[in-house]
């Protein structure tokens, strides 16, 4: 099984990555020679400056960023667990769901990252609020996705179930959850970036480590950090995409025969 | 609980007893309500305080909250009508612009797929690092919320846009092909209708993260806001004020929710009609 497909999209990508790149130095050098605003360092730095800054910060931005990885995605395995084990009892009981959907759904509206400090009270540790935020928020999109894969099997497919007279188990096992999956991953990838985000709010917020704390204080220091900040910004943002990527590539081991995982496939 | 399998048991109820049928349905109607009561009963009765081991300073009970929002209830009003018009100010711009990127992404897929996945990467970068940044670009005004709106909803929005103007059986392609259509005409009457379920459902996962988004957007220097309110009541332990504010936003994010899955069954009324089933 390849993981990597080295053919031309990743050429494409590749491009696309590089006019990104030559955008982003070309508006950077704009603002300081066509129209200049002030502060153009904190504003919008460039890129080269931001790499230097990361390779001499890359020690300490490594062990912040690994408490934040860390505690990101201890979060994310516990919504893991809870949000597909919900799905699955939504889709056994209609009036669970029925129960349980406004509530789901209106949990994800509260913006509870905003109490932090009160979960902090709660728990009484930084690490376990963090954990906590992150499986509050993985949960949501994981369990809706999942419900919507349960329920989209096929009716064919259901058909040839019952007329087998299969057990509930049988039916879940051999057809529902493996034809949710790539639903289930949908839901995944896009909740482990957000459990990135919850444990940096968290850390934001109030907390003793984490890139989130290093964020907050270098930009306390104003202009002369302002490297180091957004050293921090790309930090988070490597640490986001190595999150998606993760699922991504257990996505591509778990169910490879979705169509865009083919070679020449994957629609039109 | 699949469709047949819905359907032989209403049968069967109405069978057997139909008034009890009409009951039981009213019953299940209500089910959410009887549980949220519940669980308003047991926070009001301190069951939580008592099982998790927590003071009415930690977590303040909802007649406390209910007497923050009446006392001040012109300044919640107020702050999130700013609040309100940075979510949706963002949420349209975000959506607007993703959808806008989308198109000729779809036209030309096979260029444009590559610049759909460096975007769809942009949904990985944690939200809260913009938030600063916009402040710096905008100020503390409501614009620089409405740019961090913007910026998260856009990647979602183009994605899924994208997925859904791509991903079409291919024999309507062959249809549209046999009739010697335009590319303009194939993308109004085929992709464009076709991706009206991902385009809502992209709308939808917008609208809880544009909530989200304003929020803590306004954490750092802002001056007016439910999430100035929120985080400055936090510094100052007045925690029914802080609750007021989190529940003035949940009222706020469930009515713009429902405004946009009313939106829904007015242009996808099948799938508002499979959801009431």
């Amino acid at each position: 099984m390849r993981i990597f497909l080295p053919d031309r999209r990743w050429l494409q990508t590749g491009v696309w990555v590089l006019i990104l790149l030559v955008l982003w130095e070309g508006g950077a050098w704009s603002i300081r020679h066509v129209l200049p605003v002030t502060q153009p360092e904190t504003k919008w730095p460039y890129l080269t400056n931001v790499l230097i800054y990361t390779f001499q910060n890359m020690g300490m931005l490594i062990r912040q960023g690994g408490i934040t990885f860390a505690n990101a995605l201890s979060g994310f395995a516990i919504g893991c667990v809870i949000g597909p084990a919900l799905a699955i009892v939504m889709s056994l009981s209609k009036t669970v769901e029925r129960i349980v959907t406004p509530y789901v759904i209106s949990s994800q509206v509260v913006p509870i990252v905003g109490l932090a400090p009160i979960v902090f009270g709660i728990l009484r540790d930084a690490d376990m609020s963090r954990i906590g935020m992150a499986a509050y928020v993985t949960f949501f999109p994981i369990t809706i996705n999942f419900l919507a894969g349960l329920h989209a099997v096929r009716p064919e497919h259901r058909e040839l179930f019952a007329s087998y007279a299969s057990s509930k188990w049988k039916y879940y096992t051999k057809l529902a959850v493996p034809s949710a999956l790539p639903h289930l991953f949908m839901g995944m990838k896009l909740a482990a970036p957000l459990s990135i985000t919850a444990s940096i709010v968290v850390e934001l917020m109030g907390a003793p480590n984490g890139i989130g704390v290093t964020m907050v204080s270098s930009l306390y220091y104003g202009s002369s950090q302002s490297g180091l900040f957004w050293a921090t910004v790309l930090c988070s943002a490597m640490i986001g995409l190595a999150a998606y990527l993760l699922i991504a590539g257990i996505e591509r081991l778990v169910t490879p025969w979705q169509p865009e995982f083919r070679k020449g496939g994957g629609g039109k | 609980m699949n469709k047949e399998q819905a359907l032989t048991e209403s049968r069967k109820a109405s069978w057997s007893a139909p008034s009890f049928r009409s009951f039981k349905q009213k019953m299940i109607m209500l089910f959410p309500w009887i549980f949220g009561l519940l669980i308003l009963l047991a926070w009001q009765y301190k069951v939580f305080h008592r099982l998790l081991k927590l003071e009415l300073y930690q977590l303040p009970i909802p007649s406390q909250i209910a007497g923050a929002i009446r006392e001040e209830f012109d300044v919640l009003v107020l702050y999130a009508g700013f609040t309100g018009i940075e979510i949706f100010g963002g949420f349209v711009i975000g959506s607007l612009l993703g959808f806008l990127v989308a198109i000729p992404a779809a036209l030309f897929p096979q260029s444009g797929r590559g610049g759909v996945a460096l975007i769809a990467t942009l949904n990985a970068v944690p939200i809260v690092a913009l938030a600063p940044v916009m402040n710096n670009w905008f100020g503390d005004g409501v614009s620089s919320r409405i740019g961090v709106v913007a910026a998260l909803t856009m990647a979602t929005m183009c994605v899924n846009a994208f997925k859904g103007m791509t991903s079409i059986n291919p024999s309507y392609f062959e249809l549209m092909q046999s009739y010697a259509a335009s590319k303009w005409n194939v993308f109004c009457k085929i992709r464009l209708p076709h991706s009206k379920p991902n385009l809502f459902s992209a709308l939808k996962i917008n609208m809880t993260t544009s909530i989200i988004g304003a929020i803590v957007g306004e954490f750092f220097f802002a001056s007016r806001g439910l999430g100035y309110l929120l985080s400055d009541q936090i510094k100052l332990a007045n925690m029914p004020l802080a609750w007021a504010c989190i529940i003035l936003a949940a009222i706020l994010g469930i009515g713009l929710y429902y405004l946009v899955m009313s939106v829904e069954g007015l242009f996808v009324p099948w799938r508002a009609a499979a959801r009431k089933r």
